[in-house]
C-alpha cells in the first residue's frame, strides 16, 4: 500500500483493483497511509475475468476521469485516541469487566471482538503490577521498544514500515503503532507472565510482537540457558497447556499483536483462518548430539547466550510424519514395519535415514521446513552419518531437486517466477528457455531449512514450511 | 468501607497523526486521446482478469496510449511496485491491478 499511494500524491490519478469483500481492509489500510478517498473497483472472486471484464472497464475509466468530489480533495490529520497513560482507574472488579469489554464487528458478521484482549480474561495491569514487572529487566519503563541489532525482517515487513535497523523502533503491524518497555510490561502482566521472564517478552517485542506481517501468528523458540531458569517445559506436552512459562510467553505475543499491531481481523487486515494462541517453547540444547548446533549458536550467538528465534506463521499448519512410534522404533532398532520395507533396509538394525520416508515434503509445495525434532530421532540422524546439522540441511537440499516439468505443475511458482518470466537461480537462464527435464531445487538452499531439537516422548516428528532463521537477543534486555 | 481503587495502565501502542492528503486530479474524460495509461499487473495472479483487460482496454480506448507493466515477484518490495520511476514521468493515469 505505501509504494501504491505515492503515485497519487505524486499527481497520478490511480484506481486500484481488489476483491468485494477486502473494501473494509482497503479502506484502513488508505486511511493509514493518508490517502482514505483512494479509489477501487472490485473484481468478482467468481465470474471468470473475460466476462467480469465488461464490469470492469466502465468503473475503472470512471474512477480515473470523474471530478473529486470536496471530500476527495480535503486534507487534514487524524489524531491518535486511547492514548492516555492511565487507562482505568477503579475496583478490580471493575477494571477487570474493562479490559474484557468487546466490540461488535460487522464485517465478522456482527461477532464481538475483544478490544484489549485475545478473548480470554486477563490479569489487570494495576501500576502496581507493572512496576513489579519491570524489575525483570534494566530498561527504563518509557524507552522506546528498538531493534538492539540489524535484522532481516524481510520485504513485505519493510515496505509496511519496519527498517530492521538497529536503533529504529519497532513498527508493530498493522497499524504502525510504536511501544515502550512501561507498555510491553503492561502487556506482560495482562498475559500472566512473571518478572523473569519479562526478558523474553520484551525480545518478542523487538521481533514484532507476535504481530508477523499483520496477520499476526506464529510462534517463538527460546535457546540458551535462560528457558530452565524460568521453568519452562522441556518434556512432553510443551506445545500443550499447563506450563505458566510456556503458556503465558505465547499469550503475551498475541496480546501484543491486538494492542500494539491493533489488529481487528476483516477491518485493517486481511486473512482467513487466524492462527491460535502457541506456546512459547524452548529448545533442548543440553540434547543435541555432539558436533550439533544449537539455534542461538546457528545464528551467530554464544552457546551461553539466550535468544529467541521467530518460527513464523507455519505453526497453524504443521505436518506430521506418518507413521506410529511403534512401527519407527522397530524400523530403527532391527528393521520390521513398512517404513523399513520401503527403504529396502528390512532385517537390518538402524540407524536409518528416517527422512528417507517422507515423500511428501515437495509434492505440491516447494521452499525448506522447520524441523520440530526429539532428541531421539535428531540422535538417529547423527548416529546415520550426519555429524552436524548442516549436513542434514544439505542433505534436504539435494533430495529437493525435481524435473522443471513437474515444478511447473506446482501452484506458487507462477506467482514466485512472476508468471515464469524471471530467471531460474541455479543455471541462471530464464525459466522458459530451460528443457522439462532440467533438475530446479524445490528447496531454495540448504539453510532454508532449521533443525529444533526439542520436547520429548514417543517417537514423533513434526514440520512446517519456512524457516525465519534470525534471533534476536534475550540477554540484551535484561 | 469502599472497595480499593487502583490506576490500571493502558496497553495499546502509540500511534502517530496520519496526515491526510488529497486525490491526484482526475483525467478529462472528452480529452483522453493521446493520453498515457500505465497498466500494471500485479506479480503472478489473477491472469483470468489481467489478460483480457488491456485487449479491451485497447479496442474500446485505442486513441489512448495504454502500457502494460509487470511487476517483479510477490513478496517483495519492487513486488509492490508499480511504476518505475521513468514511467511516473510519462504516466498520465495508473490502472494498478490486483492488489493482493
Amino acid at each position: 500500500m505505501p509504494t501504491l499511494i505515492k503515485y497519487e500524491k505524486s499527481g497520478i490519478p490511480s484506481v486500484f483493483i481488489i476483491f468485494p469483500d477486502q473494501q473494509e481492509c482497503w479502506k484502513e489500510a488508505a486511511k493509514l497511509n493518508g490517502l482514505p478517498t483512494v479509489r477501487y473497483v472490485t473484481e468478482s472472486r467468481t465470474i471468470p475475468g473475460h466476462i467480469d471484464v465488461e464490469r470492469v472497464i466502465p468503473e475503472l475509466m470512471d474512477a480515473l476521469t470523474r471530478p473529486l468530489t470536496p471530500e476527495e480533495q480535503k486534507r487534514s490529520v487524524i489524531q491518535p485516541t486511547d492514548t492516555e497513560r492511565i487507562l482505568f482507574e477503579g475496583t478490580l472488579e471493575d477494571a477487570q469487566e474493562f479490559y474484557e469489554q468487546t466490540d461488535i464487528i460487522p464485517t465478522l458478521q456482527n461477532a464481538p471482538f475483544a478490544r484489549y484482549t485475545d478473548g480470554l480474561p486477563v490479569r489487570v495491569p494495576t501500576l502496581e503490577r507493572v512496576k513489579e514487572m519491570l524489575k525483570g529487566t534494566s530498561h527504563k519503563p518509557d524507552e522506546m521498544v528498538v531493534f538492539h541489532e540489524d535484522h532481516d525482517v524481510g520485504d513485505r515487513s519493510v515496505q509496511m514500515g519496519n527498517s530492521g535497523k538497529k536503533g529504529d523502533p519497532i513498527t508493530f503491524l498493522p497499524m504502525k503503532r510504536t511501544a515502550t518497555v512501561e507498555q510491553i510490561a503492561t502487556i506482560a502482566v495482562m498475559a500472566g507472565c512473571r518478572p523473569e521472564m519479562f526478558p523474553i517478552v520484551l525480545a518478542i517485542a523487538e521481533s514484532g510482537g507476535g504481530c508477523g506481517d499483520g496477520r499476526g501468528g506464529g510462534g517463538y523458540c527460546v535457546s540458551g540457558p535462560i528457558g530452565r531458569q524460568i521453568g519452562m517445559n522441556y518434556d512432553v506436552n510443551l506445545l500443550g497447556p499447563g506450563n505458566p512459562a510456556n503458556k503465558s510467553l505465547g499469550r503475551a505475543g498475541e496480546l501484543m499483536w491486538r494492542n500494539l499491531g491493533g489488529e481487528i481481523p476483516s477491518v485493517n487486515n486481511c486473512g482467513v483462518f487466524g492462527t491460535g494462541l502457541t506456546n512459547v517453547f524452548p529448545e533442548n540444547s543440553e540434547a543435541l548430539p555432539p558436533g550439533w548446533e544449537g539455534l542461538n549458536e546457528e545464528c551467530g550467538f554464544k552457546k551461553s547466550e539466550s535468544v529467541l528465534v521467530r518460527i513464523g506463521m507455519g505453526m497453524s499448519g504443521m505436518e506430521s510424519a506418518s507413521w506410529m512410534p511403534g512401527q519407527y522404533r522397530e524400523f530403527q532398532k532391527s528393521g520390521h514395519s513398512g517404513i523399513a520395507r520401503r527403504l529396502g533396509v528390512k532385517g537390518k538394525p538402524g540407524p536409518h535415514n528416517f527422512l528417507d520416508f517422507i515423500r511428501g515434503f515437495w509434492v505440491d509445495g516447494e521452499g525448506g521446513f522447520t524441523f520440530l525434532m526429539l532428541p531421539e530421532l535428531a540422535n538417529h540422524l547423527y548416529q546415520y552419518g550426519f555429524k552436524t546439522k548442516d549436513a542434514v540441511y544439505e542433505y534436504i537440499y539435494k533430495r529437493s531437486f525435481i524435473p522443471l516439468k513437474e515444478y511447473r505443475l506446482h501452484s506458487i511458482p507462477d506467482v514466485w517466477t512472476n508468471a515464469w518470466k524471471g530467471i531460474e537461480p541455479t543455471s541462471g537462464k530464464h525459466w522458459l528457455e530451460l528443457p522439462e527435464d532440467y533438475m530446479v531445487p524445490a528447496c531454495p538452499d540448504p539453510w532454508a531449512n532449521m533443525i529444533i531439537v526439542m520436547g520429548a516422548g514417543e517417537e514423533q516428528l513434526h514440520w512446517m514450511r519456512g524457516s525465519m532463521r534470525d534471533a534476536y537477543s534475550i540477554d540484551d534486555w535484561k | 468501607m469502599a472497595d480499593k481503587t487502583y490506576k490500571c495502565l493502558n496497553p495499546v501502542g502509540i500511534q502517530q497523526p496520519v496526515e491526510l492528503f488529497p486525490l491526484a486530479p482526475r483525467l478529462d474524460k472528452n480529452k483522453l486521446a493521446g493520453k498515457t495509461i500505465y497498466i500494471s499487473v500485479g506479480a503472478g495472479g489473477e491472469q483470468g482478469l489481467m489478460i483480457p483487460l488491456p485487449k479491451r482496454l485497447k479496442e474500446l480506448y485505442p486513441d489512448i496510449n495504454w502500457k502494460l507493466t509487470h511487476a517483479a515477484p510477490h513478496r517483495t518490495i519492487a513486488g509492490s511496485i508499480a511504476l518505475s520511476e521513468d514511467e511516473m514521468k510519462d504516466a498520465d493515469a495508473l490502472i494498478r491491478g490486483v492488489v493482493w
